[in-house]
């Protein structure tokens, strides 16, 4: 494509923008159109069925510069984003660890197979009881709800990725005389590095749920006590903005990931689809 | 033979066994407030099996599950498939629909809850929201993956609509949406539990609570164990229903 547009070079200019107006036609405006007609449509719905109090796209937007500057908000969005990174830190420390031995170790994935994948299938919001009654109602209840939350998905993915390793590195690493923890983080853990991102961006997403349905369980302050405090108290515009944050923060996520991967580990194109 | 079942077994076998016996010891060595050892939890499941109040709270859970799980079905599997064939809706959906996918639903449960109140619909609603955007994503994703190529040729064959349909679009974008299927059904298991605990309180996800409110830690521990064990029965059902289709893919 670029070498023909090098070749043709005096006719670049209209060529490139035919191609943003075809581009423009093609995904912008079904996009905008879409994105007007839900948002209408959601307006129109609840301005002639429903209450005055309930969020609908107009007061939303007013209400998102009033909201942004509280305090109240951005303190309960420091406290679950700290919660959630802190959580994700040690599920990534100990997930790593666990599948990259799970991973190497034919005897430690049949002794606890079975349990890593048994965990991962419980929905997590069932220990929620179990953990208020272990660590009381506090954030202590919210942090291992985001560890259990994250930790099973790291653990499968490394563990898939450690076993997916090349046996020609291998070979070659025990020829050189290399110890098992040199193989272990030198060669297994850089090879499984795709597996390891996928399991973070399942992990953050199922943290970033475990963190809001903790403080909606124990009303523990943060963004998800924000909104169910601002929609119990007919906020629900305020209540919204949360929600609107807490969905920036799930597609910002994919979004990084899938930007890490393409940047770092060029290589790596599983995830891509042909054509 | 006997022998070829054991040798392939045997790991799994010990390896639960083992599992049970620190369970055990270790429900054992602390306080019964704190954790109860796997023999009392059988115990106290077994009481509220024969009372008949766990089958009950049982068929409540499944009513709401199946209810959202079939409605996610029904809407995302025919609108995934219409986004499939018509290009440009399906780029203009495509955005939203990965929002969607993103955004952690259990966040809406506040205003479902104050806007429907504590019927069975809104709980319904809640497993739906759950389950259907898995589904829709990966039937899109599963649409974009057709090339354009095997949609020319059939048409330049005069296939029709119906046969259009039958003969490319279902099968090719089939197989993701079973992948979606089983997103889902991991989703809505969440969804119902979050729906039992947050709206009205009915089903498995009452028996919980109640137990836990009551300090009941036996009746805790037997609840998660069977909530555990329908979501690793329900994961590997929608692991043979992918890799059913994954395999007809081929």
């Amino acid at each position: 494509m670029s070498e023909t547009a090098l070749s043709v070079a005096p006719a670049a200019t209209p060529a490139k923008s035919s191609r943003l107006n075809a581009r423009f036609y093609d995904t912008f405006l079904p996009r905008l159109v879409v994105g007007v007609f839900i948002l209408t449509l959601w307006e129109v719905v609840v301005r002639l069925l429903a209450p005055a109090y309930v969020a609908k796209p107009s007061t939303v937007a007013m209400a998102i510069p009033k909201v942004i500057v509280d305090p109240a908000f951005l303190k309960a969005t420091g406290v679950t984003l700290a919660a959630v990174a802190e959580g994700l830190a040690v599920a990534l420390v100990l997930g790593t660890v666990i599948g990259l031995v799970m991973g190497r170790s034919a005897a430690l994935e049949r002794a606890i197979r079975h349990y890593v994948n048994g965990f991962y299938a419980i929905p997590m919001i069932v220990v929620l009881p179990l953990f208020s009654l272990w660590f009381g109602y506090s954030g202590a209840t919210r942090i291992a709800t985001i560890i259990f939350a994250a930790v099973f998905s790291i653990i499968i993915n490394v563990a898939d990725g450690a076993r997916a390793v090349p046996r020609d590195y291998l070979e070659v690493a025990r020829s050189f005389r290399s110890n098992r923890i040199n193989v272990l983080f030198g060669i297994v853990l850089p090879s499984s590095m795709p597996y390891l991102l996928a399991g973070i961006r399942l992990a953050a997403g199922r943290a970033l749920i475990g963190a809001v349905v903790a403080e909606f369980f124990i009303s523990v302050g943060g963004l998800g006590y924000f909104i169910l405090y601002n929609s119990r108290t007919y906020h629900h515009n305020e209540a919204f903005v949360g929600v609107l944050l807490l969905a920036a923060f799930g597609v910002g996520f994919e979004m990084l990931v899938a930007w890490v991967t393409r940047r770092f580990l060029p290589w790596y194109r599983r995830d891509e689809k042909a054509g | 033979m006997p022998y070829t079942y054991l040798r392939r077994h045997a790991p799994f076998w010990i390896s639960i066994l083992v599992g049970i016996l620190l369970w055990e010891i270790a429900g054992r060595s602390t306080s019964t407030a704190f954790m109860v050892p796997f023999s009392e939890t059988i115990r106290t499941l077994w009481h509220l099996i024969k009372s008949g109040e766990f089958i009950r709270q049982l068929m409540e859970s499944a009513k709401l599950f199946l209810s959202g799980f079939v409605l996610a079905l029904i809407v995302g599997m025919p609108l995934g498939m219409l986004l499939a064939r018509v290009r440009v809706l399906r780029v203009g959906i495509e955005p939203y629909v990965m929002i969607l996918y993103a955004t952690p639903m259990v966040a809406l449960i506040p205003f479902i809850l104050s806007l429907m109140g504590f019927g069975f619909a809104p709980k319904v609603l809640v497993v739906f929201l759950f389950a259907v955007f898995p589904v829709l994503y990966n039937t899109v994703e599963g649409a974009r993956s057709i090339k354009p190529e095997m949609i020319e040729v059939a048409k330049s064959f005069r296939s029709s609509e119906w046969s259009l349909w039958r003969e490319v679009m279902v099968p090719y974008t089939l197989p993701y949406t079973m992948t979606g299927v089983r997103q889902s059904i991991g989703r809505a298991l969440v969804g119902m539990i979050a729906a039992e605990f947050f709206l009205s309180s009915t089903g498995l996800g009452q028996l919980i609570m109640t137990a836990s409110q009551n300090f009941d830690t036996g009746g805790v521990f037997a609840s998660i164990f069977v909530i555990g064990l329908i979501g690793v029965g329900l994961m590997r059902l929608g692991l043979k229903i992918e890799q059913h289709f994954a395999h007809w893919r081929q």
